[in-house]
């Protein structure tokens, strides 16, 4: 993957939509511009132009919002080129058979994640800042985002594995400095032993503080049941599609069921839709309910809707067929034309013409996700990868303890450092010694 | 003792400092003509710095050469009025043995040795290197005109643009200003890469001029361990060193001056040392001290002069007096010669071959504070390498393994960081560069060394006898231990506490139980051993546990060397840089292990590598 070719590819989805975004990497970065809009760029970094793209024949593209970046001041640290172009499946297209037309040996589509990679080997972004890039896209869970977050714009420092490798190298500095300088600083075995202790005592605490958060489940299922008719999809639609919540475009495992996550007061949703129960049903209806019955086992919490009646019986057959317990809500939907026949408590009333914010606010969205999913910290600062790296460290513990002679306990303590070396990258003798001599004031 | 050169040699080693006396030993040992240029018969082996040999780290390079048939170790001790072991209790894989040396007696004693070798002085000065298409084929000297050998070997220490400085006071120093030599240096400038380093020495002051009386002695120890492994005992005179220490008044003195010191007012702008800081740097990195410790070294029986380690700086004459008579007895001090800093040129390692070898001119070896080191050990322990890779080339014996390598040795370590990731800094060795230190111990440096070299017959029949009859006592010793098992209460007899686990012990296992005392090692198992043997196999069986994992990292090394490379077309390998295209295509690795070790590969080429290899035997076999 490492090697010097310039690179392209788009980093926006190429679906129909406003635009569509194009991401060049790389030393040709300027030629391939050049190509395109037949106009410099070189002496203007940072400015948005808009230009027109043209192919190889001459032949228009599209009009075009372009910026360059010059190396290093740039995501990857090479030249960097970002092509904004209309939203046309058939624009993109042409655009990159333009740029795959240039037929130069050192220009190529990226590989998944190369941008990141060359930011990497660039040192404009270190391993950890690209896992949270990742980690922050895939994630759902709010503190895993806040953490992604905290590491991609304050640095490694942020994750708690960055302290207890400052830790444990410096342990390491103390017995280097104890072997090979003792006749200028030497600590005793004892203290020695009394800072490893401390260490695990430490990578103990940062797992008891994460692991918890980490391992909690972030968003809460809802599926709305009820009999045919009653509005179900109307409210579905109103609660998925809005200006404000943003819609994952999730694609229904059947056609009967349709899910759709949505994004509210910063708390995860899956919506639920689901085929009604009529009593004389057809096949296709029956399987639908049937379906619904199978998924509604990873349900925490239903919305009942109704059109102002709801028999006793009705509740009851629908309670067994989902096992729902109490994690129900009743919703009298079209209440404003069956205004009379209300006669369940704890009813939330809702009718067609409810604008969104109402309807979310009536729902009690946030008081449902409250009761299912406790409040956990947001502070989380290590990731899922990261606390199980440690419980492998917290492994070592017995044996390092048990350790008498100082070489043994260095050579350990290495290998621990070494296995840092993973999230860190690879923590030289150079890395050490520059600790060394920071800390301690070593030869004569 | 001049000679007039009218034969060609095989080698000529130019400079015999530690380096190059090392290079023209082995080089001799190894049955070649060898000739070994001084300017001077005065300079040979000169101890150019502090008054020791050894220390941590450095003795593990210093017996290295030893087992190698090597001066350093037992000239030192010849020469030697003192010793310390330093980490004694954290044994031998650690041990810093140090001797303070008589200056004049180490150089007497090496003189002497040298005469009698087979080794041709010549005190001649060399003015360049005469090449043959790029192939070093002889030097030009001042007297002797031109000298022929089939390999030179350079250890000329700092002569390249030295400059010293006391506080604002330059001189320039070395031979550089000597018209003839300049052309030497401008054949080093021309073939290799040069970077600018620095270090310091402290003020050598007059012994008469010190009160001792409120000083702490520090007496030689005598443990009967010696810097050279083959030393059975020393009979020398043994003086005492002093500690003193600096306090707030010497810190306030240097701080109020610190604008004098060449290397705070800026004018020396290279790199300095970390690990060997100035008086200077310790005051301002590490001022919230009260005092730090400065070790009053005698540099002879017959010397006036006493080294004070630890207060190397580059202060202006006043003020380094001014400082030095706040030391409590220093007061009356007088100074013989100022301290001061140098700054100077070395050659970076990088533009050597693995072997020491010019990258760009053939037969041309450099050694020593040149390729960017310190030390005396460092020097002598290059000498030896790049004397023995010579050798090794001049009679065209090719070896499968190399001799010294990481896993090894000490040596290893040092020629293998130099020669791969270079120097920003004078290098010096720590325990703590080397990733096997558990096994590269002072004290089996004949055990790892000497199975691999003894085909070239580099020992005198006294040391080879003492190695062989080592490990000979140590194999029947084993074999014998190994037949007793003990349980947990038939040891606590013998006063060893273990975990009443009911587990029996072998004999090598009970080892770790043990320290050095031969009398219970005696009582336990009824074999009389000496106790250098004894605290050998006692730490044999102490790390057993961690050379297992050694030995494991050497199969995966095996492993990488099974896997061939030979006929593969680097070009055609899409992912791969131009840089790293252009090095494979240079060195034309046979194998993975090969292609790891050449300098600047990285990782992601090697796996790049392998994955092109195994995708490509796949589709073969589509």
């Amino acid at each position: 993957m490492y090697n010097s070719d310039t690179i392209y590819s788009n980093f926006t989805p190429i679906v129909k939509s406003a635009v569509i975004g194009y991401r060049i990497s790389g030393p040709l970065t300027l030629v391939i511009l050049s190509q395109l809009t037949n106009f410099d760029f070189s002496k203007k970094p940072n400015f948005f132009f808009y230009k027109k793209l043209y192919d190889k024949n001459n032949e228009l593209i599209d009009i075009a919002n372009i910026v360059f970046f010059k190396s290093p001041r740039s995501f990857t640290g090479e030249d960097v080129a970002e092509i904004y172009i209309h939203g046309s499946l058939v624009l993109a297209s042409h655009l990159e058979n333009a740029i795959s037309s240039i037929l130069h040996p050192g220009i190529r589509t990226a590989k998944k994640g190369e941008f990141s990679f060359r930011a990497m080997l660039n040192n404009k972004i270190t391993l950890k800042q690209g896992q949270s890039i990742n980690n922050m896209i895939m994630s759902d869970n709010m503190g895993v985002i806040n953490y992604s977050k905290k590491i991609l714009f304050s640095g490694d420092q942020e994750s708690a594995l960055y302290n207890l490798k400052d830790y444990i190298v410096n342990i390491y500095s103390k017995i280097i400095t104890t072997i090979d300088f003792s006749e200028d600083e030497s600590f005793e075995l004892k203290l020695i032993l009394l800072d490893i202790r401390n260490f695990f005592k430490n990578v103990n605490n940062s797992l008891t503080q994460n692991r918890t958060s980490i391992e909690q489940k972030n968003i809460l299922n809802i599926m709305i049941i009820g009999d045919v008719n009653t509005g179900k999809s109307t409210i579905f639609n109103k609660v998925i599609d809005s200006d404000r919540a943003i819609v994952t475009n999730i694609k229904g495992t059947t056609r009967d069921i349709i899910s759709e996550n949505i994004i509210y007061d910063n708390k995860t949703f899956k919506i639920f839709d689901t085929a009604g129960y009529r009593k004389k049903q057809g096949k296709v209806e029956l399987i639908g309910y049937k379906k619904a019955i199978k998924v509604s086992e990873d349900i925490d919490h239903f919305f009942i809707v109704f059109n102002g009646l709801l028999t006793q019986t009705a509740l009851k057959r629908m309670i067994s067929d989902f096992s729902i317990g109490a994690n129900y809500s009743l919703i009298c939907n079209k209440s404003d034309i069956q205004k009379n026949n209300i006669s369940l408590a704890n009813t939330i009333r809702t009718n067609r013409d409810m604008p969104r914010p109402q309807l979310l606010k009536k729902l009690k969205l946030v008081n449902i996700h409250k009761r299912y999913i406790k409040k956990g910290k947001n502070n989380l600062n290590l990731n899922k990868n990261e606390l199980i790296f440690l419980e492998n460290i917290m492994k070592k513990k017995e044996f390092l303890l048990s350790q008498k002679d100082i070489l043994i306990i260095q050579e350990i303590i290495r290998n621990i450092i070494d296995d840092f070396s993973e999230n860190f990258g690879y923590i030289n003798n150079e890395d050490i010694l520059d600790n060394v001599f920071s800390k301690f004031c070593i030869g004569k | 003792m001049v000679f007039h050169v009218k034969q060609d040699f095989d080698v000529i080693v130019v400079g015999a400092g530690h380096a190059g006396i090392e290079a023209a030993n082995i080089c001799s040992n190894f049955g070649l003509k060898t000739a070994l240029i001084s300017n001077s018969i005065d300079d040979i082996g000169q101890m150019s710095c502090n008054p020791s040999i050894g220390g941590v780290g450095k003795t593990h390079i210093a017996r290295e050469v030893d087992a190698m048939g090597g001066l350093i170790c037992k000239i030192g001790d010849l020469s030697s009025i003192h010793y310390r072991v330093l980490n004694l209790s954290k044994g031998p894989a650690v041990w810093g043995i140090r001797a303070q040396i008589d200056r004049s007696l180490y150089k007497k004693n090496m003189l002497n040795f040298i005469s009698k070798s087979k080794i041709t002085i010549i005190e001649d000065e060399v003015i360049d290197i005469i090449t043959k298409n790029n192939k070093a084929v002889g030097v030009k000297s001042t007297k002797n005109k031109d000298i022929y050998a089939k390999s030179i070997i350079l250890t000329t220490g700092t002569f390249l643009n030295g400059k010293i400085y006391f506080g604002d006071e330059v001189i320039e120093a070395g031979r550089i200003n000597n018209r003839s030599s300049k052309k030497l240096a401008l054949f080093v400038k021309n073939n290799f890469n040069i970077m600018r380093l620095k270090t310091g020495t402290p003020p050598r002051i007059y012994k008469q001029s010190i009160n001792y009386s409120n000083l702490t002695p520090q007496p030689s120890e005598n443990n009967g361990i010696y810097l050279s492994f083959f030393t059975e005992q020393n009979t020398n005179k043994m003086v005492d060193c002093y500690i003193t220490k600096t306090n707030n008044e010497t810190h306030k003195v240097i701080r109020d001056n610190l604008d004098k010191s060449a290397m705070y007012s800026g004018i020396i702008k290279s790199q300095g040392v970390r690990y060997c800081p100035s008086i200077e740097d310790k005051v301002v990195k590490f001022g919230d001290r009260n005092g730090h410790n400065v070790f009053l070294e005698p540099e002879g029986y017959d010397s006036d002069l006493i080294y004070p380690n630890g207060i190397s700086n580059s202060l202006d004459k006043k003020t380094q007096l001014k400082f030095l008579k706040t030391i409590p007895g220093l007061e009356k001090t007088e100074i013989a010669q100022f301290g001061y800093a140098v700054e100077y040129d070395a050659v970076d390692p990088r533009s050597l071959k693995q072997n020491f070898e010019s990258k760009k001119i053939e037969n041309f070896f450099l050694a020593g504070q040149i390729n960017g080191t310190t030390g005396y050990e460092e020097a002598a322990g290059q000498g030896m390498y790049a004397g023995l890779h010579a050798s090794l080339k001049i009679k065209k014996i090719k070896l499968k393994e190399q001799t010294f390598n990481r896993t090894n040795s000490y040596i290893g370590v040092m020629t293998d960081d130099l020669t791969k990731l270079g120097v920003t800094e004078p290098y010096r060795m720590f325990t703590s560069r080397s990733e096997h230190r558990l096994k590269q111990r002072t004290d089996n440096a004949y055990e790892r060394i000497y199975p691999q070299t003894k085909k070239f017959e580099l020992l005198n029949s006294d040391d080879k006898k003492t190695i062989n009859e080592m490990i000979s006592v140590e194999k029947k010793i084993l074999k014998k231990i190994n037949t007793i098992k003990l349980s947990p209460n038939q040891l606590l007899k013998f006063n060893i506490k273990t975990k009443l686990d009911g587990k029996v012990r072998t004999g090598f296992e009970i080892l770790k139980l043990l320290d050095d005392d031969v009398d219970k090692f005696h009582n336990i198992f009824g074999i009389k051993i000496n106790k250098k043997l004894l605290t050998k196999i006692i730490y044999d069986s102490k790390y057993e546990v961690f050379y297992d994992r050694e030995e494991r990292a050497k199969d995966l090394i095996l492993k990488n060397q099974a896997f061939k490379l030979k006929g593969l077309k680097f070009k055609n390998i899409p992912s791969l840089s131009k840089e790293i295209i252009e090095k494979l295509e240079k060195h034309e690795p046979e194998n993975l292990d090969d292609a790891s070790k050449i300098s600047g590969m990285t990782p992601s080429a090697l796996m790049q590598l392998l994955s092109y290899k195994k995708t490509r035997a796949k589709n073969v076999r589509k």
